[in-house]
């Protein structure tokens, strides 16, 4: 039929391959590490964006914000009540949290007010709840703190306590009542919990107002009906619900690993003239073996086939090279240096696993942008080479 | 425009056809015009030497363009999940006008080529490589619709709008009368059925027959009649629900990725009736194509059939 393979071909190839070793292992070693960055890159893409997906169902379903001549303000905690009697809505949750900017770190944290008696938005927060008393917390003023901010107190020399300046200027001391420890890294590494009063006192705020309001909707089938009615109702308030934050954290990594993509084939497109010189650049010695070649009867299109074979294999090879190399590099290294492209440099960013996914369609995608590609380039070389006459070149 | 992974892999390599293409169609120019085989001019050698890199071309295209159209509507399932409304590749295939037009030019390209690889086939393998010159003459106009669908592919991608509300499948492909299909909804889904395996007949009478015309014609009719009924009667079988009928569903995950291996059979078997019947038309070589047609087809046919017959062993009714 019209794809059979030809192992003695094949053979010829590989030793075609092996003769000229030096001048292939450069295209070889380029090409893997090509292959190897984007493959990285759609990796970390990946595996941060499947780790926000699973911190994604525990965030709140609807989050209701308030816009006053377009930017974000306080929301009465009147609000939240009058919100109970529309059908469907489960529990409304007024929020209070922000964030303090630690000038001398130059870092930000996110200061979250709790109430003891309240059922907790999250189930983070429930858990941590549970683990400390907050009841103590509310008495004694103080509060508890994420690893990463209780490194960043340390270095500044708070080790037990720390001075808030709220925005009247004075100190607020709140000594730190415990660490805590969370699976979900993403989210609580930056995060300070105290009571609701402290963080009131902390960002100036009136006590009868609330930075956001959460809503927890028994059927999630009706959120859509529910904004609709909160919107109606007031409609200086902005819902955000759980499925616009699915949409939009795809729409970013669509976005970055698009943007690196982009900048990957202006790099492909160099690497494919760079190629598509050194193959159609034939040495006399190449010349030579094609003139015997013909004189011993092979045809121009064993000769293509044969050369197939050959950009095939180095391909080939350096895809898997590139691929495995960049999973030993994502999953086993943990990504150092790259996996800030998608990260950011906060101090405070949390260091987290990147967690293991592998799925086939993103192997077939590296290897429609690699393989094709390689072959691409050489396939008028190989033809100009195939088409050279015998008793010229060995003239 | 969002610029995906994927998208962004489709058009390079849309790129690198579009540039392929452009040569090979010169090639064909000149042979189409100059090509004597009789003549022992420098330009006729010229000529015979191009003639190779036109058909390395047209098999590195042809040879992509495989894989690719899975990709393609594997891209445009992913894509659904982003964009409103859409639940499956056919509501992101007709969130642009022309979507539908984009997905038919790419299934008559994978013909055209396989025909075209076929012929070339017979070509090759005479020594007075008498269909040359007509190879490449109808490359001339099988470029047209290759160039076609990769102006079509560009602006389809660039013209999604994630945040336009499309239709799903469940709206486009029902008896609605603003639907593609209302007019295939006129006729009862029984007979539809009735044509299905009455075309399969024909196809099975004309491979006991050889009688090429028959094949052609019998295949291409089996063709169309395999899609419609698969949208009118038999999808909804496999998704166990009267209301859901959807070409494109059956991609999914929820039904094993079942369709890959439907469309495969289905195409591969009529490409193979149809290419095989035209080829033995044309050349006296004798080549088995259409035992391979007649096992895909009749793959197909079995396989599809499964599905009401389990689902009524199951339940006892009919949908």
């Amino acid at each position: 039929m019209i794809f059979n393979m030809n192992f003695l071909l094949l053979d010829y190839a590989i030793r075609s391959l092996m003769r000229r070793f030096s001048k292939n292992f450069f295209i070889f070693l380029i090409l893997s590490l090509l292959i190897f960055l984007l493959a990285s890159v759609l990796m970390i893409a990946d595996a941060i964006k499947l780790e926000l997906n699973s911190t994604l169902k525990t965030l709140p379903q609807i989050t209701l914000q308030r816009f006053i001549a377009g930017k974000q303000s306080d929301v009465p905690i009147a609000r939240a009540e009058a919100l109970l009697d529309i059908e469907g809505i489960n529990a409304v949750t007024p929020r209070v949290w922000g964030y303090y900017y630690f000038k001398p770190a130059g870092v930000n944290f996110s200061v979250v007010g709790i109430d003891a008696y309240e059922e907790q938005y999250s189930p983070t927060l429930t858990l941590l709840t549970q683990h400390f008393d907050m009841k103590l917390l509310a008495n004694k003023e103080s509060m508890i703190v994420g690893e990463g901010v209780k490194k960043i107190l340390a270095e500044n020399y708070y080790s037990d306590f720390f001075n808030f300046i709220t925005p009247k200027g004075e100190w607020k001391r709140v000594p730190i009542a415990g660490v805590f420890h969370s699976d979900l890294a993403l989210e609580s590494n930056d995060l300070i919990i105290l009571p609701k009063k402290l963080a009131y006192a902390i960002f100036g705020m009136e006590e009868s107002k609330a930075t956001d309001i959460v809503v927890k909707v028994a059927n999630v089938k009706e959120i859509a009906t529910i904004v609709q009615k909160i919107t109606a109702r007031y409609p200086d308030m902005r819902a955000i619900t759980q499925d616009d934050i699915r949409v939009s954290y795809q729409n970013i990594f669509d976005y970055k690993s698009g943007f690196f993509l982009s900048l990957f084939s202006v790099c492909a497109f160099a690497f494919f003239i760079i190629i598509y010189d050194k193959t159609s650049g034939l040495s006399s010695e190449e010349k030579r073996e094609i003139g015997i070649l013909k004189a011993i009867g092979w045809s121009s299109d064993d000769i293509v086939k044969e050369k197939f074979y050959e950009s095939f294999i180095l391909s080939l090879g350096a895809f898997l090279v590139g691929i495995s190399s960049a999973l030993f590099y994502v999953y086993a290294l943990q990504a150092p240096l790259l996996r800030n492209l998608f990260m950011g440099y906060s101090e405070l960013k949390p260091t987290f696993l990147l967690p293991f996914s592998f799925n086939l369609s993103m192997v077939i995608l590296l290897f429609l942008l690699s393989v094709p590609i390689y072959i691409a380039a050489t396939l008028i070389p190989s033809w100009r080479a195939s088409s050279l006459d015998a008793d010229e070149v060995m003239r | 425009m969002s610029l995906t992974p994927e998208i962004i892999a489709l058009l390079t390599l849309d790129a690198i056809f579009c540039f392929l293409g452009l040569v090979a169609w010169v090639v064909a120019f000149r042979i189409a015009f100059h090509w004597n085989a009789k003549a022992t001019t420098p330009l006729q050698y010229t000529l015979s030497k191009q003639s190779y890199l036109g058909a390395i071309i047209i098999k590195y295209i042809f040879m992509l363009k495989l894989p690719l159209f899975a990709f393609f509507i594997y891209t445009t399932d992913t894509l659904s999940s982003i964009i409103a409304g859409a639940m499956c590749a056919a509501g992101v295939v007709n969130s642009v006008d022309f979507g539908l037009y984009l997905t038919v030019f790419k299934l008559l390209n994978l013909y055209l080529f396989g025909f075209w690889l076929l012929l070339h086939y017979a070509d090759v393998n005479d020594e007075k490589l008498p269909f040359t010159r007509l190879k490449f003459v109808l490359f001339l106009f099988f470029a047209l619709p290759l160039f076609a669908e990769i102006a079509l592919e560009v602006s389809f991608f660039s013209s999604l709008n994630i945040s336009k509300i499309v239709s799903c499948c469940g709206t486009l492909f029902s008896a609605a009368s603003d639907s593609y299909m209302s007019l295939l909804f006129v006729v009862d889904g029984y007979i539809w059925v009735g044509l299905f395996y009455g075309s399969f007949g024909i196809t099975l009478l004309a491979y006991g027959l050889k009688n090429q015309l028959l094949l052609i014609a019998s295949n291409a009719l089996f063709l169309i009649v395999a899609i419609i009924s698969l949208i009118i009667f038999f999808s909804t079988y496999v998704y166990e629900l009267p209301t859901h009928r959807c070409p494109f569903c059956l991609l999914q995950k929820d039904y094993y990725y079942v369709g890959y291996a439907l469309y495969t059979f289905l195409f591969a078997g009529t490409f193979f009736g149809m290419g095989g019947a035209v080829l033995s038309l044309f050349s006296k070589e004798k080549i088995r194509f259409s035992r391979l047609s007649l096992a895909f087809n009749t793959l197909y046919v079995l396989m599809i059939s499964a599905y009401p017959m389990v689902y009524f062993l199951r339940n006892g009714v009919w949908l």
